[in-house]
């Protein structure tokens, strides 16, 4: 019997072995996919400031140092900041370590240096890490090798969690016995005693259930990997197996990702109270969660300090210096953590990538997302919805918004923004929201009407009652927002001032199919109900759309797909995929150009005005508000000469918010332009188009001083006969004076 | 050596010569998503009013001719295409196309950038994507004869690569019309 016990117990102790040896030999953590940011190239004429450098800076966790020491630091010298930079990996290639010097005058960089003083043309930055896509157990991990890890953690680890690790056998028998000892007593499992081998052996092969069983099986696991690997081997696999955080759904696992998690910065890069600080963490991730308990944490720390001097890792007075250092660990969950934007990089990769080699393969992801857009986009609409809540407080339903911004010429998206709480990993409003659009199709069906070749800005059309009779036998009566009519009134007001019965009548006089036919070719990516009820936007779709048929015109009737995920690097370097900018002329550049400029007037003269008080003096743009009926949807869509933004404020479930898009969105979107620094809007002018002063109410010609007019400029087809108003004569048409006038406005707008 | 003989026969379809002449229209066909309309009838809406001073020409009086502008690249740009010209030499298409992407970045409105991002398609075998870049370069291209030159040698090879060899020699044709390279 004894026999058969001792074979059975033998056989049991050999099947664990086998199977611990056997799993460790192919040790191969999943590893998700790592998605960065656009890194900033610096170059001589880039429009940055020290203090905006030093900004991006300290995003990548470079720290200010007196003299440069390792990398990861710079320093201010004068009109000059020196920065050491970490070695980088990018989509197209690595760059090493390097020191660089940036040079500042009055309107941004000057130029950039080398060490040897040599001048370099270009410099990126580090990409910035925004996030992984991990699997849906949310573990998530970044692996380093030995040579990246700072000695001093594996000594600390061996002082505070596991004194004999190197002359140990995986167990501790002596501390087993203390701690069955005190286990016995109280009859309930109290004590631990684990190695860092048995630690390890738990988080790789056994779950965290603590029975007597599972402590067996741990410990002859633990003997068996001693067995079979080496101390240094065991370490390194320690180092990045171990559970040391949550983050939401995300659970942080290793080192290297516990110091990005916590510090935003390498593991190499870690100080003495930092290491202390992880280690600290190890006994108790979610006890000793310094952003939660950071006084608790704060202590263990304390302790591992005082251990690490007891044990003749450190000296005193080092455990003493390092004991007066705050915790240091980075204010946000994670750093820098955009799910809204991640989402739209998972979406894209799940097109071309089984879900597993996303989350398991190592891949790496290089995004168009620029953080500094992101924040001021996510700011903005933060800003806005606050002062709205003010005006506006349902007690029945939270105010929500989405912003999406884009750069027309790539059609990078450089930020997305799905809703008011940004770290909420949730209903992302600017890709899932399907939403009526309101007048932003307006510019389409005048596009539609300047392509028939029947209209052009100066066209008078009528303002006047619509009733239209349905399929269903019903008859359609739109009205203006004012609830007024106009009568006759010049297609550059009708767009301006987005009056619906104006911009019926032309619609219907085009014909559904042709308006439909314009927006596909923007980009719409189903074909829209054609009913007439088409011509005041009664089309549901997302703000990520409304920028996909907006970058067409920002970008003079070139579509652009838009982009999210530049590249797709594997795990060993090596390039898998690209998604490069592509362009499809869908538009004539002259018919393009014209609308463009009467979305200029829409700033200047219409529904838009209300940027101009937060707009800086001179810039110029170009946009569109939309307002669904019973004012669901609050839309703005704009651009300048370098970046699109569109916005849409409104609530999930439908209710009337009371705002038109120039109450509710436009603010976000004049901010957000307004923040950004972007350059005005300059078209190169087509052949074919001459740019033309009319009077805004009646479409006639009248140049700016002309008595009783509202001169505003258009665009026409070159050799447009127009009217004059009358007391502006013909012959004043292009003197000094006009040209001073033109040139007055343009500085005033 | 097809490499060597593409970039050369590319090169010269670049870089030819030709006199500067009237600006062109757009070439009958092409891959972008419209056709070009008919020559357009001239636009007419109701009058505004019933009575009306002679109508006056719409456009002011021509002004003076802007000064022609030379499109050229700036440091960065110019490293960054230095660099993609070396990447296309080791035959590294996709880096280079990178490369240039990074140039187009930091000078997204310049028709240089287009251009070489065009000819790098070429080079990579996707014509129809360069031939997009050729006419979005011709439009930035405005006021600059000999870039909107380039522009067309550039839609030029992109047709001559898709097959499209009547539109290719208008095309080229209307490059020679406006300048030299």
């Amino acid at each position: 019997m004894l026999l058969l016990a001792l074979l059975g117990a033998g056989g049991y102790i050999y099947y664990l072995d086998l199977t611990v040896t056997h799993r460790f030999e192919g040790l191969r953590w999943t590893l998700p996919a790592r998605v960065y940011a656009a890194p900033l190239d610096l170059y001589a004429g880039l429009d940055l400031s020290p203090p905006q450098l030093e900004h991006e800076l300290r995003r990548l966790s470079y720290h200010r140092v007196a003299a440069l020491e390792q990398p990861g630091t710079y320093r201010l010298a004068g009109e000059r900041i020196d920065v050491a930079l970490r070695p980088a990996q990018f989509a197209d290639g690595s760059r090493p370590a390097t020191v660089l010097s940036v040079r500042f005058g009055a309107t941004g960089i000057e130029d950039l240096r080398d060490s040897a003083g040599r001048e370099v043309p270009v410099m990126r930055l580090d990409p910035l890490l925004i996030g992984s896509l991990f699997p849906s157990d949310g573990v998530d991990r970044i692996v380093v090798r030995p040579q990246q890890v700072p000695p001093l953690l594996p000594a600390a680890l061996k002082a505070v969690e596991d004194r004999t690790f190197d002359t140990n056998w995986g167990v501790d028998p002596m501390g087993i016995l203390r701690a069955a000892w005190i286990d016995l007593r109280s009859h309930r499992i109290e004590e631990g005693a684990s190695t860092l081998t048995q630690q390890l052996v738990r988080s790789y092969f056994l779950s965290n259930r603590q029975t007597f069983g599972r402590k067996f099986r741990e410990a002859i696991m633990a003997v068996s990997l001693t067995a079979h690997f080496s101390k240094a081997d065991l370490m390194n696999a320690y180092i990045n197996e171990i559970f040391l955080g949550q983050d939401g759904n995300r659970s942080i696992h290793g080192f290297g990702l516990a110091s990005e998690f916590y510090f935003g910065k390498p593991l190499s890069e870690l100080d003495l109270p930092q290491i202390a600080t992880l280690v600290a963490i190890v006994r108790g991730p979610t006890y000793y969660d310094p952003r939660r308990h950071p006084r608790r944490t704060l202590a263990r720390r304390d302790l591992v300090l005082r251990i690490l001097a007891q044990q003749g890792v450190i000296k005193p007075t080092q455990a003493l210096l390092a004991a007066r250092q705050p915790l240091g660990v980075t204010s946000g969950a994670s750093g820098a953590y955009y799910p809204a934007y991640l989402e739209l990089v998972r979406r894209t990769l799940q097109r071309d990538y089984p879900e597993k080699e996303l989350t398991e393969a190592g891949l790496s992801v290089y995004t168009s997302l620029q953080p500094r857009v992101q924040e001021l986009a996510e700011r903005a609409l933060d800003a806005q919805l606050r002062t709205l809540d003010r005006r506006h407080h349902r007690r029945d339903a939270k105010l929500e918004g989405a912003v999406v911004v884009t750069s027309p010429q790539s059609g990078d998206v450089l930020a997305i923004v799905g809703g008011r709480d940004v770290d909420f990993d949730g209903f992302n409003r600017a890709l899932d929201a399907q939403r009526s659009i309101g007048s932003l199709v307006k510019p389409f069906i005048y596009l539609t009407a300047l392509e028939s070749g029947r209209y052009n800005a100066a066209t008078v059309i009528q303002d006047q009652p619509v009733s239209i009779r349905l399929a269903n036998g019903r008859y359609w009566r739109p009205h203006n927002y004012t609830r007024r009519t106009y009568g006759p009134v010049p297609v550059v007001r009708a767009l301006a001032d987005s009056l619906n019965l104006a911009t019926v009548g032309v619609g219907m006089d085009l014909g559904l199919d042709k308006v439909s036919h314009t927006l596909m070719r923007f980009g719409l990516s189903r074909t829209p109900d054609e009913v007439p009820a088409m011509l005041l936007g009664a089309i549901d779709i997302s703000p990520l759309a409304v920028a996909q048929l907006y970058n067409g015109l920002a970008n003079g009737g070139f579509r652009t797909p838009l982009r999210t995920v530049q590249a797709v690097v594997s795990a060993e370097g090596k390039p898998l995929q690209a998604f490069p900018v592509q362009v499809t002329q869908v538009a004539p550049a002259a018919d393009v150009y014209q609308v463009d400029s009467m979305m200029e007037d829409v700033m200047t003269h219409g529904t838009g005005l209300p940027a101009m008080r937060i707009l800086p003096p001179g810039l110029v743009t170009a946009g569109k508000s939309g307002t669904s009926s019973q004012d669901r949807d609050s839309w703005f869509a704009g651009f300048s000469g370098g970046d699109l933004a569109v916005v849409w404020v409104g609530y999930d479930h439908y209710q009337p918010t009371g705002l038109t898009g120039s109450e509710g969105a436009l603010p976000v979107w004049a901010h957000i332009m307004a923040s950004l620094g972007t350059p005005s809007l300059q078209m190169p002018a087509p052949e074919g188009v001459t740019d033309t002063w009319i009077d805004f109410l009646t479409g006639m010609g009248a140049q700016p001083g002309c008595p009783g007019a509202q001169p505003v400029q258009v665009a026409l087809p070159t050799g447009t006969q127009v009217p004059p108003m009358p007391g502006c004569a013909p012959g004043t048409a292009g003197t000094l004076i006009d040209r001073a006038g033109q040139w007055l406005h343009r500085l005033v707008h | 050596m097809k490499l060597m003989l593409g970039t050369l026969v590319l090169g010269g379809l670049l870089a030819g010569c030709a006199l500067l002449g009237p600006p062109p229209g757009a070439p009958t066909q092409g891959t972008g998503g419209y056709s070009p309309p008919a020559p357009r009838a001239t636009p007419s809406g109701p009058p505004p009013a019933a009575q009306q001073p002679a109508p006056f020409q719409g456009a002011p009086a021509p002004p003076p001719p802007p000064p022609r502008k030379q499109f050229a690249l700036g440091p960065a740009a110019t490293a960054l295409v230095g660099a993609a010209h070396a990447q296309e030499r080791s035959r590294n298409f996709g880096l280079a196309a990178q490369t240039l992407e990074r140039a187009l970045s930091i000078e997204p409105g310049n028709p240089l950038v287009w251009i070489e991002l065009g000819r790098e398609n070429i080079l990579a075998g996707t014509p129809a994507q360069a031939y997009g870049m050729g006419r979005k370069a011709l439009y930035l291209a405005s006021g600059d004869p000999r870039t909107q030159a380039r522009a067309w040698r550039l839609i030029a090879a992109s047709l001559r690569a898709q097959g499209r060899n009547d539109e290719a020699y208008v095309a080229e044709e209307k490059a020679t019309a406006l300048g030299q390279d």
